[in-house]
């Protein structure tokens, strides 16, 4: 049991996985780096977790103090939701490590506005990728998007949710002018509904991305709108005329922030799902199309893991 | 941010509750010593202007409207227990949820709430101490 003692690294070799003193039923199989422009999401359903001795298993990829976190939430559901969360960020990770590194070595830290990243090890032969991360959960769904080396920001939303407060008086609260002003060209209130929901995913991927916190970056101080394409100013060409998701400062209109790129999308058809990524400028396209790329897998950690990114389970993107 | 708690460490054999008579007499307000505990380094250790903060628990009753107002938001199980010491995070509360809570709570006491007001709120109890403090500014 020594190497428990140093850093949990794994063996490079993979018939080695299957001699590993703590068991899991299937190892992880590796993924390839995100690309440049890609973000790559891998998302949980809570509900298809049937098989309780695998709580037992991802609580044992936990941290002691992640394990507690998990405990005091209040009531089971939230425990396993909270648990669920903290495997899926682990194993998500571990899979772009290429076997070198186990769900349960990561570190994490917070920033100085605390947002979380990977706190990495230095190790003497091997440079781990520079993985950024971010999660975001309902009840029903968790879901992580991993970039390589580029700030991320993820919300999901249930499709079906609905406000206690009316959608105008929350928007004229919390959103910015422009942002009411489309809502209002809404008549009806059902696609009032989930257009507000949709901004308001939109607007969590872009503050979380930012890492800046809630108060870091007020929602009423910019406004996330749809731009006409052929605009100037998206680098690269376009190959379709469908608009782009654009964000700008209230007291900059006009003035996009070029830095962020967003997708927007339906996932598993019930959830809207709002990804925000830095622009990546040090690797321009070559003139193709220049917006965020998804990839997505729908998985149970340990369990199954499967490619969803052309299926039905992504669809209605926006970008 | 040096703590003012000069004024509390004044009284000591004073309970907190009365703080709240104490600064009346005198108009003074003091530091939350609350504030001080909470060693969670969050987005709350941004520099923001010194808030003062009356140092007093609030109503039994407000607690419990509280209460009320976060069970029927979160909409959670009978069997979850919210006390004032509940934290929105162990309630699964996410950003949406606080924002309809932060308007519930304006609405049902006709108070405003200001954003970075509402970003130090991490209990129940929190809450309810602030809205406390807020109707009293306001009739006071």
């Amino acid at each position: 049991m020594s190497w428990l003692l140093r850093r949990n690294m794994l063996p490079l070799h993979s018939n080695s996985l299957a001699r590993r003193p703590f068991a899991s039923p299937l190892p992880l199989p590796p993924a390839s780096l995100p690309s440049p422009r890609e973000t790559h999401i891998w998302y949980v359903v809570p509900d298809e977790l049937k098989d309780a001795s695998l709580l037992y298993q991802y609580m044992e990829l936990l941290s002691p103090c992640e394990r507690q976190s998990v405990l005091r939430m209040n009531g089971e559901r939230l425990q396993k939701g909270a648990l669920l969360a903290r495997a899926l960020v682990r194993t998500t990770l571990a899979r772009y490590t290429d076997g070198r590194l186990s769900p349960k070595s990561f570190k994490f830290q917070k920033n100085r506005f605390g947002k979380p990243e990977v706190e990495w090890d230095k190790y003497d032969l091997w440079a781990p990728p520079p993985l950024q991360f971010n999660i975001s959960h309902t009840s029903t769904m968790i879901a992580c998007g991993v970039t390589l080396d580029l700030p991320i920001g993820i919300d999901i939303e249930e499709k079906q949710r609905k406000t206690s407060n009316n959608i105008l008086s929350l928007a004229h609260r919390y959103f910015s002018p422009v942002e009411v002003a489309y809502l209002k060209t809404l008549a009806d209130p059902e696609c009032r509904q989930s257009e507000f929901i949709r901004l308001w995913t939109l607007k969590e991927a872009y503050v979380k991305a930012l890492g800046r916190g809630f108060s870091g970056t007020p929602f009423k101080d910019f406004t996330i709108r749809l731009e006409a394409s052929n605009s100037k100013q998206v680098t690269g060409e376009l190959k379709s005329d469908a608009p782009s998701i654009v964000v700008e400062a209230v007291d900059d209109p006009g003035i996009l922030m070029n830095r962020w790129q967003f997708a927007l999308f339906e996932l598993n058809n019930s959830h809207y799902t709002a990804v925000c990524m830095e622009r990546d400028v040090k690797n321009p396209a070559d003139g193709e199309n220049n917006s965020l790329k998804l990839e997505v897998w729908r998985t149970l950690p340990f369990v199954e893991d499967e490619c969803v990114t052309e299926t039905d389970a992504v669809k209605n993107i926006i970008r | 941010m040096a703590s003012i708690s000069a004024t509390a460490k004044s009284i000591p054999t004073r309970p907190r509750h009365s703080l709240q008579a104490v600064n009346g007499i005198f108009g003074l307000k003091s530091v939350s010593i609350s504030s001080l505990r909470r060693s969670f380094p969050s987005i709350r250790l941004q520099p923001t202007p010194m808030r003062f903060r009356v140092c007093c628990a609030a109503k039994p009753e407000t607690v419990q409207k509280v209460c009320d107002i976060v069970k029927k938001q979160l909409a959670l199980a009978e069997d979850i227990a919210i006390t004032g010491e509940s934290k929105f995070s162990t309630l699964g509360a996410d950003s949406l949820d606080t924002v309809e809570i932060v308007m519930g709570l304006e609405e049902a006491f006709n108070i405003s709430v200001e954003e970075e007001s509402a970003q130090n709120i991490s209990t129940v109890q929190d809450a309810a101490d602030l809205i406390e403090t807020l109707v009293a500014a306001k009739s006071g």
